[in-house]
């Protein structure tokens, strides 16, 4: 078993005994659980408030494990000195951090299919106390989950290339919550600032837009939640541009990571 | 021991302060329940892809508020909303989620009797239209606007229509024939507000909806007691006693809202109610 698969096992044993997870899970379960009461406080769209709570807890829950798992396991390793015996060992610091990585994101990835199978039943139950106009679109439901999950393991590679970097853990935290909130508001910005409402705005200020833009990760790419919730036709063109975004996004992150750990000195 | 009384103690020193910190937190002003809502293009930058929940936050907060209200209105005490802010609150909600049918519901609820904002109301569902392409409701509450409100028939005939294309469904054009007979007539109102209410799930809106067709049809019982009385007697009468008095009706209808119907210098009938006026007697002819 080369040193990537071994990482890949023990980094995943050490998730699944972690209680903070478990009891993020926990509470996750229980946001999803009480999704059809929320619901019933809607008016008009019993079903939808239902889908809208269970891709929000999903959300949430994703978030906080991206970057909790992706900011602390490397930052922790070293914290405890485990680095010096794992780098000790025959396995390259890519096959390290690559495992890691491949870690995280198979937690990330079976987290919103339990967490999306338990969603369809709380959404089927809240259908069923006021019947919809429109039934939900499962293949809809599927891709915003199967977007979402590609959104986070995109965030904790960042994650992971900022514990690459730092000695501490408030860069890979709060670095990876900054690019969170750009991310979630480039495709905005951009929008506003080269639209008709922004013709007083400086050239240097929309080229700096311009250039952020293309440097920072475009979450709005993975946002499905408007197609899963009103049943609105999916694009399989703009899927397949999502997709692809994020397999290169994600390679260019991970390749820097790399970089930058293969050049790192360890106490 | 001696932790057991202390924790005993602390338990009771919290429900000494939770049920006055409740009763306060109940009675404090209806504003300050509302609160502020930031422009919804700074809320878009930073929901960070949890838009849909955040508008849907924004709207039921302004519906458990109006629903505080209306329970004072049951209560017949008038309370000013502060609409102004519900409105603002409802507009943000739409931008963050132009497909939440709560929020053109609710505002089609709350915004067009009391408070006349019918061509604000219009614009939010065109602006819903764009989105829901596929919901016949919205052009169907523009349409009742167009026509009731705002006597702009015209755009009322386009919205029926819409709505009958949408559903395939030729209810919309018999409705919008039976809207221009009856223009400018409460049973116009009357005839929108049992179709509003048949549809209607939550409790306080539909009450609401209740009490609104309640008076208009106790404004139509007087007003054709009035037509009556002028055709029997060759004069209007000037006061509404003078219809129980003749025998043309049995008795003179409550208005849900604890006012008193009377008649004004030039026959009309009004009521004593302030925030009914406009809703019984006077439909909103637009800004």
């Amino acid at each position: 078993m080369n040193g990537f698969w071994v990482v890949l096992i023990a980094a995943l044993r050490g998730f699944l005994r972690d209680r903070v997870l478990h009891a993020l899970l926990g509470f996750a379960l229980l946001l999803l659980v009480l999704a059809p009461v929320f619901s019933l406080f809607s008016m008009r769209q019993v079903q939808e408030l239902s889908t809208t709570v269970a891709l929000s807890a999903i959300s949430l829950t994703l978030l906080v494990l991206a970057v909790m798992l992706g900011g602390f396991s490397v930052w922790r390793d070293v914290e405890r000195r485990y680095t010096a015996s794992v780098l000790g060992l025959p396995i390259p610091r890519s096959s390290y951090l690559l495992g890691k990585f491949a870690a995280v994101a198979v937690v990330l990835m079976s987290t919103s299919i339990f967490l999306g199978f338990v969603s369809l039943v709380s959404v089927h139950i809240a259908a069923s106390f006021y019947p919809p106009d429109r039934s939900l679109d499962l293949m809809n439901f599927m891709a915003a989950i199967a977007a979402c999950s590609l959104k986070y393991i995109l965030l904790s590679a960042f994650a992971l290339l900022f514990s690459s970097l730092s000695t501490s853990f408030f860069l890979p935290v709060f670095g990876s919550l900054a690019v969170y909130l750009a991310g979630g508001a480039t495709q905005e910005v951009v929008e506003y600032v080269t639209g008709p409402s922004a013709q007083s705005l400086s050239n240097s200020l929309i080229t700096t837009v311009k250039g952020l833009y293309y440097l920072l990760p475009n979450f709005a790419a993975f946002d499905l939640s408007f197609q899963a919730i009103y049943g609105i036709p999916l694009s399989v063109e703009g899927l397949l541009l999502t997709f692809g975004y994020f397999l290169v996004y994600t390679s260019l992150l991970l390749l820097l990571a790399c970089y930058c750990l293969a050049r790192r000195e360890f106490p | 021991m001696k932790k057991l009384l202390a924790l005993l103690f602390m338990v009771g020193l919290y429900v000494a302060l939770v049920v006055p910190l409740g009763d306060h937190l109940r009675e404090r002003p209806l504003n300050v329940k509302l609160g502020y809502t930031p422009d919804a293009r700074l809320l878009k930058l930073v929901a960070g892809g949890q838009q849909t929940i955040l508008a849907e936050s924004m709207t039921l907060k302004v519906i458990f508020y109006f629903g505080t209200v209306i329970e004072h209105w049951i209560q017949q005490e008038f309370v000013q909303p502060e609409y102004f802010n519900m409105f603002k609150t409802i507009e943000a909600a739409a931008i963050l989620d132009p497909y939440n049918m709560d929020t053109y519901y609710f505002a089609q609820a709350a915004f067009t009797w009391e408070l006349g904002r019918a061509k604000d109301v219009n614009r939010l569902l065109e602006h819903g239209m764009k989105y829901r392409d596929w919901d016949e409701s919205l052009p169907f509450y523009a349409g009742f606007n167009s026509a009731y409100f705002l006597q702009d028939y015209d755009s009322a005939a386009k919205y029926m229509q819409k709505a009958a294309e949408v559903s395939g469904n030729s209810m919309y054009t018999n409705l919008a024939a039976r809207f221009f007979y009856e223009a400018g007539d409460s049973r116009m109102g009357v005839a929108f507000l049992e179709t509003m209410i048949r549809q209607a799930k939550n409790p306080q809106v539909k009450r609401l909806y209740e009490m609104r067709r309640d008076v208009l049809l106790a404004v139509q019982t007087l007003e054709t007691g009035v037509a009556d009385f002028a055709e029997r007697f060759g004069k209007q009468p000037t006061e509404l006693e003078q219809l129980v008095v003749r025998g043309l009706i049995a008795e003179l209808p409550l208005d849900p809202y604890g006012g008193q119907f009377f008649l004004d210098d030039k026959g009309r009938v009004r009521t004593t109610s302030k925030f009914t006026e406009k809703l019984a007697v006077e439909p909103d002819k637009g800004e």
